[in-house]
C-alpha cells in the first residue's frame, strides 16, 4: 500500500516502540500530511479534522505495541484512523437516512453511459471534494477508505460493520450519491436509464 | 436512453462492473466481463466513464487542496506551552486551596480543640501542628533538610523531566512562597546548644526558642520560648514559658512549662508545673502526686498514671490506665486494663474498651460510673453486618470508579492498559506505595513545606482506591474481553470489582488480595502517568513541507489472477 519511494519505516517504528521521542516525530512528520488529508475527506470540517489527526497519533502511541511489523505500517495506521473517525461520525449521528435502508434493495440497472462520461468529463477535482461534503457518513467513509487509502473490501467491512458482500453496494451507492450531488440529477443518481 | 429494455436486459449492470473495476469478480466471470464489454459499445462506453470516476474520485481525494495547519506541525510545541499553564495554574490553585483549607477549616477546628484540651494533640493536629514545630528552623539549615530536598528534587525531576520549563519552575517557586508565607515567622532568635550535655543554666534565661541536643539535656534556668530537645535523658528543671517538644529515652519536668509538651519517648514523669496539654508516644507516663497538668493528656503507648492533677480530660491509646490522682476531664481508653484507685477523682465521664471490666476503687469519687465495652474479638467475617457494609462497599467503589473513569476516560484507560504490564505495575507499584508518604512526610519537614506534603499524602490516599477501580477494570476484560469504549469499560469495571470485592473478604487471605490489588494498581496508575509525561513526539517538530500521498490508488480494471 505504500507508495513508490517510500519504504516502511521499520527502525522508526521500533526505536518509537521503545519510547524514543526523536522516532517519534519521524512517524509524526512522515505521516501526519497524509492522515490529516484522510481525516479532511472523511470528516465535515477542517477543525475534526485536525482534532482527529492529533487523537490518532495520541492513540498511536497507545497501540503502536499492537501493530504487527510483518504487515504494511501505512495500512495499519489507515486502519487506525478509519475507525477513529467512523467512531467520531457515529457518535455524532452524522447518518442519513438513506443509510439505514436495506443495502439489497439496490437495483441492478445499466445507466445511459453516455451521461455518466459527460458529467466525469465536466467535473473538476475541487468539485467532487465540494461535493463530497454533501454526502452521508458512510457513503463518504466508504469513498475515502477505497479511493484515498486504498482499503480492501475487507477492511471496509470491518471498518464500517457491514459484510464484505455489501461493501460493494455501499461503494456504489455513495457514488449515486456524489453523483447526485455533482449533477443534481436525481435519475442519474438513481442509477436508472431514463 | 437508447437501448429497447430487450437490449438492456442483455447489458451488464453497473454493480458487475463496479466489481470488476475493483478486481472483486472471480476468474471466470471477470473473463466474461471482459469479453462482454469487447463486444458490447454501451457498456464498454460505461465501463470506461466508471473508470474514469474512479480515478477522478481518487485524484480528487489524494490532491493536497490545502497545506497541514501549523496547529498539527506545531501540536507537540502547543501541547507543551499548554502544560506549562496547566502545571502553573494547578499548583497555584493547589497551594492556594489548601491555605483556604487550612485557614477556614483546620485551624479553627484545632483552636476549638485547644480550648476543650485536646488542642493539636491528636495525630492529625499533630501532623498540622507543624506549623510551631517549624518556629526557628528556617535558620537552621540541618543535613536531614538538605537531604529532604534533594530527595523532592530528584522525584520531581523524575516525574517532570523534560517538562520542567519556566512555568513549572515559577509554579513550584509560588506554591514555596506560599507555604512559607503560611508558616508563622520565627517569634525571636534561636539558640542552638549541642555537645555532651547541653545545659540552660540556672542563672541563666534565653528570650526565644531554644534547640538542645546531647546525651543529657538539661534546662535549668529560664526559656522565654519554646525548647526543642533530643537527647537520652531530658530534664526541665527551670521554667519554660512556650513548649517542650522532644525526643529522648527519658523526659522529668520537675520545674514548670507554661505550654504543651509534645513527644515521642520511652518515659515521662511529670513531677513540676505543666500548663497546657500533654501529647504523648511513647511506653509510659507518670503525672506524680506533686505533678500538675493544667490541660488533658493524649497518649498512644503503654501505661498511664496519673496520681497528680489533670485539668483536663485522657484519650488514651494502649495498655494501662492507672488513676490516682485528680482528672478535671472525662477519660476515654481503649486498651486492655484500667484501674482507679480510692485516691482517684474523676469529674468527667469515663468510657472504657478493653478486655475487662475496669477495676474501681471503692474510694474513688467518679462523677460517672465507668462505661465499659468489652473489645471485640469476634472475626468481621462471622458478623451479617460486615457483608452488608461489604455491599454498600462495592457498591461505593462503583461509583467512585464510574466518576473516575467518566471524567478521566483516556487517562483510566491507559491505567488499564499499563495494568497488563504485570512487571512494571508491580515494580512501580512497591516504589510509589510506599515511597511517595515517605516523600510526602519529608515534603511536611522542608521549605516546600507542609501544604504540598499534606496534598501528596491526600492524593495518594485517593490513589489506593482508584487503584482498585484499575485492577477491577483489568478483571473485567480479562472475562469480557477487551474494550476501548467508554461504557463497555465501566461495565467491565464494575463486574471486576465486585469479584475483587468478593475475593477481599475471604479469611485469611482477603487482605493480602486487597494489598497486592492495590500494589498493582497504584503501579499502573504511575506508569500511565509517567507515560503521559512523556512527549508523543518528538520535542520539536518542524513546519511540515508537503509530502507525497502514501497509497497511491490505481483501480485497474480486470479479473483478479489466477
Amino acid at each position: 500500500m505504500n507508495a513508490p519511494g517510500i519504504t516502511e519505516p521499520t527502525e522508526a517504528i521500533a526505536r518509537a516502540r521503545a519510547g524514543d521521542a526523536e522516532a517519534w516525530g519521524e512517524l509524526y512528520r512522515d505521516y501526519a500530511p497524509a492522515i490529516f488529508r484522510f481525516c479532511r475527506r472523511a470528516l465535515p470540517t477542517r477543525e475534526d479534522a485536525e482534532d482527529a489527526t492529533m487523537e490518532i497519533f495520541m492513540k498511536l502511541k497507545v497501540k503502536l505495541v499492537q501493530y504487527d511489523a510483518t504487515r504494511s505500517f501505512s495500512a495499519w495506521l489507515y486502519k487506525v484512523a478509519a475507525n477513529h473517525c467512523w467512531d467520531m461520525l457515529r457518535r455524532r449521528k452524522i447518518r442519513q437516512d438513506k443509510e439505514t435502508d436495506d443495502l439489497e434493495n439496490l437495483p441492478l440497472e445499466h445507466p445511459d453511459p453516455g451521461q455518466l462520461e459527460r458529467l466525469i468529463e465536466q467535473r473538476t477535482s475541487a468539485e467532487v471534494r465540494k461535493a463530497l461534503d454533501k454526502l452521508g457518513g458512510r457513503a463518504r467513509m466508504a469513498l475515502v477508505m477505497r479511493y484515498y487509502s486504498d482499503m480492501s473490501y475487507d477492511e471496509i467491512a470491518d471498518a464500517l460493520g457491514v459484510r464484505r458482500a455489501f461493501v460493494g453496494v455501499v461503494l456504489l451507492r455513495a457514488r449515486h450519491e456524489l453523483r447526485q450531488a455533482l449533477e443534481g440529477n436525481a435519475a442519474l443518481a438513481a442509477g436508472g436509464a431514463s | 436512453m437508447s437501448n429497447t429494455p430487450e437490449e438492456k436486459m442483455k447489458h451488464l449492470d453497473e454493480m458487475t462492473l463496479l466489481l470488476y473495476i475493483e478486481r472483486q469478480l472471480d476468474r471466470a466471470r471477470g473473463l466474461e466481463v471482459s469479453a462482454h464489454t469487447q463486444e458490447c459499445d454501451s457498456c464498454r462506453t460505461l465501463l470506461r466513464a466508471m473508470e474514469r470516476e474512479s480515478r477522478l474520485l481518487t485524484r480528487a481525494m489524494l490532491e493536497e487542496d490545502e497545506p497541514l495547519p501549523s496547529r498539527l506541525a506545531q501540536f507537540q510545541e502547543r501541547a507543551r506551552k499548554s502544560m506549562q499553564w496547566i502545571w502553573g495554574v494547578a499548583f497555584g490553585l493547589a497551594a492556594t486551596g489548601a491555605y483556604a483549607l487550612y485557614t477556614t477549616y483546620i485551624q479553627p477546628w484545632q483552636v476549638q480543640l485547644e480550648k476543650a484540651g485536646f488542642g493539636g494533640s491528636n495525630l492529625l493536629g499533630l501532623v498540622m501542628y507543624q506549623g510551631l514545630m517549624w518556629k526557628g528552623w528556617q535558620s537552621m539549615i540541618t543535613l536531614l533538610e538538605v537531604l529532604a530536598m534533594v530527595t523532592l528534587a530528584g522525584l520531581g525531576a523524575m516525574f517532570f523531566r523534560r517538562r520542567i520549563r519556566r512555568g513549572s519552575a515559577l509554579a513550584l517557586v509560588f506554591a514555596g512562597f506560599c507555604t512559607v508565607l503560611a508558616m508563622p515567622a520565627p517569634a525571636s532568635a534561636t539558640e542552638h546548644r549541642g555537645g555532651q550535655n547541653p545545659t540552660v543554666s540556672k542563672d541563666e534565661t534565653i528570650k526565644g526558642d531554644v534547640y538542645l541536643s546531647g546525651e543529657r539535656v538539661r534546662v535549668e534556668g529560664t526559656v522565654e520560648g519554646d525548647v526543642f530537645a533530643v537527647g537520652k535523658d531530658i530534664d526541665i528543671d527551670g521554667h519554660v514559658s512556650g513548649d517542650v517538644i522532644s525526643a529522648g529515652r527519658y523526659l522529668r519536668i520537675r520545674g514548670t512549662v507554661d505550654g504543651n509538651i509534645r513527644s515521642a519517648g520511652n518515659t515521662a514523669v511529670i513531677s513540676g508545673t505543666l500548663g497546657k496539654n500533654i501529647t504523648w508516644f511513647g511506653d509510659a507516663v507518670t503525672v506524680d502526686a506533686t505533678g500538675k497538668v493544667g490541660g488533658g493528656i493524649t497518649m498512644f503507648g503503654g501505661t498511664l498514671a496519673i496520681d497528680g492533677r489533670l485539668g483536663r480530660d485522657i484519650l488514651f491509646f494502649g495498655d494501662e490506665v492507672n488513676v490516682n490522682g485528680g482528672v478535671g476531664g472525662g477519660i476515654r481508653q481503649k486498651g486492655h486494663t484500667m484501674i482507679i484507685g480510692s485516691g482517684a477523682q474523676v469529674d468527667g465521664p469515663i468510657h472504657f474498651e478493653g478486655d475487662r471490666p475496669a477495676t474501681v476503687s471503692p474510694g474513688a469519687k467518679l462523677a460517672s460510673p465507668v462505661e465499659f465495652k468489652q473489645m471485640e474479638k469476634k472475626q468481621h467475617y462471622r458478623e451479617g453486618g460486615y457483608y452488608v457494609w461489604q455491599v454498600i462497599w462495592a457498591a461505593a467503589f462503583i461509583l467512585f470508579g464510574l466518576v473516575l473513569i467518566a471524567l478521566m476516560p483516556k487517562f483510566s484507560q491507559d491505567a488499564v492498559k499499563s495494568a497488563e504490564h504485570y512487571g512494571a505495575s508491580a515494580g512501580l507499584g512497591v516504589l510509589v506505595l510506599f515511597g511517595v508518604p515517605i516523600a510526602a512526610c519529608i515534603a511536611c519537614v522542608t521549605v516546600v513545606g507542609l501544604f504540598i506534603g499534606v496534598s501528596t499524602f491526600f492524593l495518594w490516599y485517593a490513589s489506593l482506591y482508584f487503584a482498585q477501580v484499575i485492577v477491577g477494570a483489568v478483571i473485567g476484560q480479562w472475562l469480557m474481553g477487551r474494550t476501548s469504549e467508554l461504557w463497555p469499560l465501566i461495565g467491565r469495571m464494575a463486574v471486576g470489582l465486585i469479584i475483587l470485592r468478593l475475593c477481599t473478604t475471604i479469611p485469611h487471605v482477603g487482605g493480602w488480595v486487597k494489598f497486592a490489588a492495590i500494589l498493582w494498581g497504584i503501579g499502573a496508575i504511575s506508569l500511565a502517568l509517567y507515560r503521559r509525561f512523556q512527549p508523543v513526539i518528538a520535542p520539536s517538530m518542524p513546519s511540515v513541507p508537503y509530502s507525497p500521498p502514501i497509497p497511491p490508488n490505481t483501480t485497474v480494471g480486470g479479473p483478479l489472477p489466477a
